[in-house]
């Protein structure tokens, strides 16, 4: 919450400059602590007991974890969160030696990306959990299309590049599992991904075709020049990180463009 | 005679110096052949030229030369002795060998003139063959003309097999002809030819040789190279309506001699002329070149400058000739003397200039000037030539012939106006001409002549549109007239000799005795006054031969000389026949002359091989010139054929020209009738043009009051419209005061019946007036009674009326106060109906607060209930490695193969357990264990037991001690975690069999199912229904123990009542491994 009144100061000056992340950086922690994840009531009065009731499970959670050295103050906070979240949801492995399935990493990667965003564990941990719940019950139909709608508007783009890629064989290994399951959480920067995040928060997940789109149009050189789909996959799993912000920005755009404005404006 | 023959040879030093044996000439036979190789060289050249090029030849062809050349310097300067050993015979070789080379140095010259000089001048460069070329060669090259490819040609260009592939043989040898400058070898054909008129002219001398030659030779030069030009001027000069120029193809189709046309500038003068002309050269003149350059140097340039001078610049001046000429021509008679001097000007040049060689020969006397014939009459006709000029004059006079028949049907045809008249007519004599001279070399002196004619006759055709001229000398005489004179002259120039000519133009014209005709002739026109003088001259002259003779310049041609030797030759031997007048020749040449010498006849027979042979060349030469007199007369017969086709053009030009006049004045109508129609047509164009602006104009007209009635309608229609609404206001008014109307009937209706109502209760007033004042009457009729009782009544009714009045007031007061109550309790019922909702309202936030709170709690209930299961897990893991520890110990005392099997079996009961856990419902399938899936505790239970760490100690517990701590912790475990329940179930299981009872029914079943299954084996049937039982008891442990005593004895002897399940796990692993 001071955060919050912070970063208030800030965006004024922010905006002043030209800086348009700083209001929609705003605006994630707005709805983060609005309802949209289902964290807080929508009432004011029950905040603190609801917030309390939270903080007492967290600590419920992780008392149990550690109570049955599943955890212990050594272990990383998202794996932390991991089997917090696969105990609630009756998960939990025997063993934290056993395999982590894929959806595990899927967390795991969006917890890291949530804690570099949230500083409060009590909060990370509930925001990672919902969103990841909301990932996996309210964009269940809708994440296995975006492949298919990101070569439509890459074709759109740039058909040349989808044509190399398609020359490639690369179309078919493209990181979507990065792109689309993991939100690009560990594929950009976390100041970038909040802006992402907010946009699929809010409820469109589409903005994740449109930076993935971006992302390759920003590289499209080097993406022409490398002509194996190994090569291709590679780079696109571990691209710069220093032009994040441009793609992103640039990605709204596109995403402006193609599916009108966004349904809510700060 | 020889010492003439080698004087232009110069052999007469070598010959009488010379001896001994000449390595060529040691045999006249070899000596013969090599003449006779040269001869036929010259020939066979040109035939090789023609047919397949000189690249094969060029090498043998220098060979040939070379050889040729040398060898003719060596048999005149290097080796004298076998000339002297011949003699005289040699002298005959060398002239035949002389005449041969002549001519190879001429067809060598005339087709291959830059590789033939520049073996000269490479040969002779040489100063060891210096000699040579003065002796030899250089002679032979004042016979020919500087060569044009000399100038345009090159050594490579002209070995080109192509520049011969269009020419035939004959054409070969006409090209080297032209070259020539040697009136024998000369052709007529092109301008090239000068020496031969020259040589013509000569014979005739006049006396004014002083005019100034340099002029003239200017002029005749140019006359004689460019006869085309000079012919063309002629036709411009003439007077008369000769626009037409004189072609020069068409000259030479009517194979014209060069001298012919070179006559015609001094003939169309009019200028008395030439042929006297030659004559004029003085007897100074008639030296050598050096002479004669000497005796003009001083009036003009030496004769040079007319051989550099380019062709163009003569014709100016037989142009600036001409203008002299023409007044001339018209001048009187005196003058024409003085001018025929000037003709003999004209002439004079030729003789130092072309005469050149032939004064060599000639000398100063009129010998030199008669050129060859000339020369060769001295030397006496021989038969050869006499054959010879047969032959020729045959071909000549066939050609004349033909020409002649050409040329005649041609005058009518063109008429006046058309070129050929005008060719035709000079064309005759010129033929006769060329043919003479072609002929015989001795009748030089026609042309001469023939110019004096021209003058005279041949002019007078050229003049014809003059007034002067004479009709009679066309056609007919001219020639006829010629041929005399020629004769006449040749009678009198040249020697006596039996010429050929004579014999057959005197035939011909059967003038036997030209010179009186000549004479006649001569006298009879003036003009040719002149022409007697010089003949005279020449006659003298002639006399003078002798002397002339001697000074023979070596410049001779070597034909010349040849012809001369076998004239010379013929001479002798007809001499010497005559002289005999014997039979035969070898007789009286042994009988008479003595006995002849032994090489004699030898030598004669050499002799008349190389005669034979001259007459082979000669003859293949005449077979060529056939040829191409045929080739020429088929031109000329195709010319002809031209000439009539184009006059037959030219008519149907006219024709045509007619037709196109017509055409002109039909077009010239047409166009007029087109004019008219034009104008019509404009006329009706503006008229239509009018009446469409007028149609326009009414048009517009129509079409604004087209638009004002528009207008009008419009405004029609609005007052249409305006009086709809009016009409529409009206209706509506109509309909509202009808509505009044009703109204007002309805209030009349009303009023009729409240009149009627008025009027009634006006009845009634009056009848209740009535009966009041009966009434009254009455009333007055009792008087005071009444009153009181009245005032009383009045009394009591005011105060009712009061009483009343404010009883309505009350009842006012109370309606009013019960309205106002109406409305606070309606504003009330709002106001809760607002409080309703709010409370609504707030009772839903409260519920959606209460339900996220309560979200918020079940989530953490939730997570307590996972929490509570994960430590229920974790505690039951642990248990049951504890268990799985005791167990295995003891199973390890008693049967070390079971302990795996117990080891499951405690999975199993702890699986149970962990199900009892969750709740009451599992129970029995908990118990049943087996039927149950197994749980991932255990899978577990063998890692998870080891990694717990719990069971390291219980392996070394005794095997009593497992069943109590395991029963023990069990149970106690149970307690204190689940607490409650821990107890509870078990003693319900036992202590409630009504409730429980259908659980518990399910439960023996199922055992009893699995017992009976399993004791088939056993047949231990009893034993498990008391397992069943015992196991029940074991769970009620003491609470019940009825039915378990009395089975417990007899199956088990010492068992623990704690370890009832105990025993069942036993007794089930028995089953289980018998049932393994």
């Amino acid at each position: 919450m001071t955060e919050d009144s912070q970063r208030n100061f800030r965006s004024v000056y922010y905006e002043k400059v030209g800086f348009r992340g700083v209001e929609e950086k705003k605006s994630l922690e707005i709805l983060l602590k609005d309802d949209r994840l289902g964290i807080l009531p929508p009432h004011h009065e029950s905040h603190v007991q609801v917030m309390t009731y939270r903080k007492e499970q967290y600590s419920d959670v992780l008392h149990a974890l550690k109570v049955i050295r599943f955890v212990s103050d050594a272990t990383p906070q998202s794996e932390v969160y991991l089997y917090m979240h696969r105990l609630e949801s009756g998960k939990l492995p025997r063993s934290p030696s056993f395999p982590l399935e894929p959806e595990d990493e899927v967390f795991l990667a969006i917890a890291k990306a949530m804690e570099e965003m949230v500083e409060d564990s009590v909060d990370c941990y509930w925001i990672t959990r919902c969103f990841v719940n909301q990932l996996n019950s309210k964009y269940r139909d809708t994440l296995p299309q975006l492949p298919k709608a990101f070569e439509q508007y890459l074709n759109l783009e740039d058909s040349r590049l989808l044509s190399h890629l398609k020359a490639c064989c690369a179309v078919s290994t493209l990181p979507y599992e990065l792109w689309f399951k993991k939100c690009f959480a560990g594929c950009l920067p976390e100041s970038s991904l909040q802006r992402i995040w907010d946009k699929v928060v809010s409820g469109s997940c589409k903005i994740l075709v449109f930076v993935a789109v971006e992302i390759l149009l920003t590289f499209k050189i080097k993406v022409m020049a490398l002509n194996s789909a190994e090569k291709i996959t590679k780079f696109l799993e571990n691209i710069p990180q220093d032009s994040s912000d441009a793609i992103v920005s640039k990605a709204i755009d596109l995403w402006h463009k193609h599916c009108g404005t966004p349904v809510h404006s700060a | 005679m020889s010492a003439r023959l080698c004087g232009p040879l110069q052999v007469d030093g070598s010959l009488s110096r010379g001896q001994g044996s000449h390595p060529w000439i040691s045999d006249s036979g070899v000596w013969y052949v090599q003449i006779w190789v040269l001869e036929n060289c010259s020939p066979l050249l040109t035939v090789f030229g023609a047919r397949r090029g000189t690249h094969t030849q060029k090498v043998p062809l220098a060979a040939c030369v070379h050889v040729c050349l040398a060898h003719v310097s060596r048999v005149q300067l290097g080796p004298p002795r076998w000339i002297s050993f011949l003699g005289h015979v040699t002298e005959v070789y060398l002239v035949h060998l002389h005449a041969s080379v002549y001519a190879l140095f001429h067809r060598l010259y005339g087709m291959y003139p830059c590789n033939f000089v520049s073996f000269l001048r490479s040969h002779y460069s040489m100063k060891e063959n210096l000699e040579t070329f003065e002796e030899v060669v250089k002679p032979m090259m004042e016979h020919v003309r500087i060569h044009p490819e000399l100038v345009t040609g090159s050594k490579d260009h002209e070995l080109d097999p192509r520049r011969w592939k269009r020419l035939e043989t004959h054409d070969v040898v006409i090209e080297c002809a032209k070259i020539s400058l040697d009136p024998t070898e000369a052709s007529y054909e092109d301008g090239y030819s000068v020496s031969h008129q020259i040589s013509a002219r000569f014979p005739h001398r006049s006396a004014d040789v002083s005019a100034s030659s340099y002029v003239d030779t200017q002029n005749s030069y140019g006359n004689a190279t460019s006869t085309p030009y000079s012919t063309s001027r002629l036709t411009l000069n003439t007077p008369g309506q000769l626009p037409q120029t004189l072609s020069s193809p068409s000259t030479r189709l009517l194979a014209e001699p060069p001298q012919a046309t070179l006559w015609s500038p001094s003939a169309v003068c009019g200028m008395t002329t030439p042929p006297t002309s030659p004559g004029n050269v003085p007897p100074d003149l008639s030296h050598p070149y050096s002479k004669v350059f000497g005796t003009t140097g001083g009036k003009g340039t030496p004769l040079g400058t007319p051989a550099t001078s380019p062709p163009p610049a003569p014709p100016c001046h037989s142009d600036d000739c001409v203008h002299l000429s023409l007044p001339q021509a018209t001048a009187p008679k005196k003058e024409e003397r003085t001018d025929s001097a000037r003709p003999c000007l004209h002439r004079q040049p030729h003789v130092p200039n072309d005469r050149g060689l032939e004064e060599l020969h000639g000398g100063k006397g009129s010998v030199t000037l008669s050129d060859l014939p000339g020369f060769l009459g001295d030397l006496a006709s021989e038969e050869d030539s006499i054959e010879k000029d047969k032959e020729e004059a045959a071909i000549s006079k066939e050609l004349s012939e033909i020409t002649t028949a050409d040329a005649e049907p041609l005058v009518p045809r063109g008429g006046f106006d058309s070129p050929f008249y005008r060719d035709s007519l000079p064309g005759c004599p010129r033929k006769t001409l060329s043919a003479s001279s072609s002929t015989q070399g001795t009748s030089a002196n026609p042309e001469p002549l023939n110019s004096s004619l021209d003058k005279s006759g041949p002019d007078t055709p050229k003049q014809a549109f003059t007034p002067i001229d004479l009709p009679c000398g066309g056609t007919g005489e001219s020639p006829a007239g010629n041929r005399e004179r020629q004769a006449s002259l040749e009678a009198s120039i040249l020697t006596p000799s039996p010429c050929k000519i004579p014999p057959q133009r005197g035939v011909g014209f059967g003038s036997g005795q030209p010179p009186p005709y000549d004479h006649l002739f001569e006298v009879a026109l003036p003009k040719t006054a002149h022409h007697f003088v010089s003949k005279k001259t020449e006659e003298l002259l002639k006399k003078a031969k002798g002397s002339a003779e001697e000074d023979f310049t070596p410049s001779a041609s070597p034909m010349e000389v040849l012809d001369r030797l076998i004239q010379q030759g013929a001479d002798v031997h007809s001499k010497e026949l005559n002289r005999l007048s014997l039979p035969s020749k070898s007789v009286d040449w042994t009988h008479f002359g003595g006995s002849p010498p032994s090489d004699e006849i030898r030598t004669l027979r050499n002799q008349l091989l190389l005669l034979h042979n001259q007459l082979l060349y000669e003859r293949f030469k005449r077979q060529q010139h056939a040829l191409r007199n045929r080739r020429l007369l088929r031109k000329v017969i195709r010319a002809s054929a031209l000439e009539e086709h184009n006059a037959a053009m030219k008519d149907q030009l006219k024709l045509q020209e007619k037709d196109i006049q017509i055409w002109k004045i039909s077009l010239q109508k047409e166009q007029a009738r087109y004019n008219q129609l034009q104008e019509q047509r404009d006329t009706v164009v503006t008229q239509l043009h009018s009446q469409i602006r007028q149609l326009q104009h009414d048009r517009e007209e129509f079409y604004n009051q087209s638009q004002e009635l528009q207008t009008k309608l419009e405004d029609c229609r609005n007052m249409i419209a305006e009086l709809r609404v009016e009409l529409k206001k009206a209706n509506s008014k109509v309909c509202h005061t009808e509505l009044l109307l009703s109204q007002v009937s309805q209030k009349l209706s009303n009023s009729e019946s409240v009149q009627q109502q008025m009027e009634f209760l006006n009845r009634q007033l009056l009848v209740l007036g009535e009966v009041n004042e009966l009434y009254l009457e009455q009333l007055q009729n009792k008087h005071s009674d009444t009153t009181k009782e009245v005032e009383m009544m009045k009394a009591a009714y005011r105060k009712e009326l009061e009483k009343n009045r404010s009883h309505v007031l009350q009842q006012n007061q109370r309606l009013d106060t019960c309205q106002k109550r109406i409305l606070e309790l309606e504003s009330h019922l709002a106001k809760k109906d607002h409080l309703l909702l709010e409370q609504k309202k707030y009772l839903e936030d409260v519920k959606l607060q209460a339900r996220g709170q309560l979200q918020a709690a079940e989530s953490r209930y939730e997570a307590q209930k996972r929490i509570t299961q994960v430590f229920e897990l974790e505690i039951l893991d642990l248990y049951g490695k504890l268990e799985k520890d005791g167990l295995l110990k003891k199973l390890e005392e008693q049967k070390p193969e079971a302990a795996e099997a117990a080891e499951e079996r405690l999975d199993y009961c702890q699986d149970g357990c962990s199900d009892s856990v969750t709740g009451h419902n599992e129970e029995a399938p908990g118990r049943n264990g087996e039927t149950k899936p197994s749980r991932p505790g255990g899978a577990r239970g063998g890692g998870g037991g080891g990694g717990r760490g719990g069971g390291s100690s219980s392996e070394l517990s005794t095997p009593e001690k497992p069943p109590n701590p395991r029963a023990g912790p069990f149970s106690s475990r149970w307690e204190t975690v689940v607490g409650e329940p821990t107890s509870g179930t078990p003693t319900t299981v036992g202590s409630l069999p009504s409730s429980e009872s259908f659980l518990g029914m399910k439960a023996r079943e199922l055992f009893r199912n699995k017992s009976e299954s399993q004791c088939d084996e056993d047949g231990l049937t009893v034993g498990s229904l008391s397992e069943t039982l015992k196991t029940e008891l074991g769970k009620d442990s003491g609470v019940e123990a009825r039915a378990p005593l009395t089975l417990d004895g007899p199956l088990l002897p010492a068992p623990k009542p704690d370890s009832v399940g105990q025993l069942r796990i036993m007794d089930y692993n028995e089953a289980q491994l018998e049932h393994s």
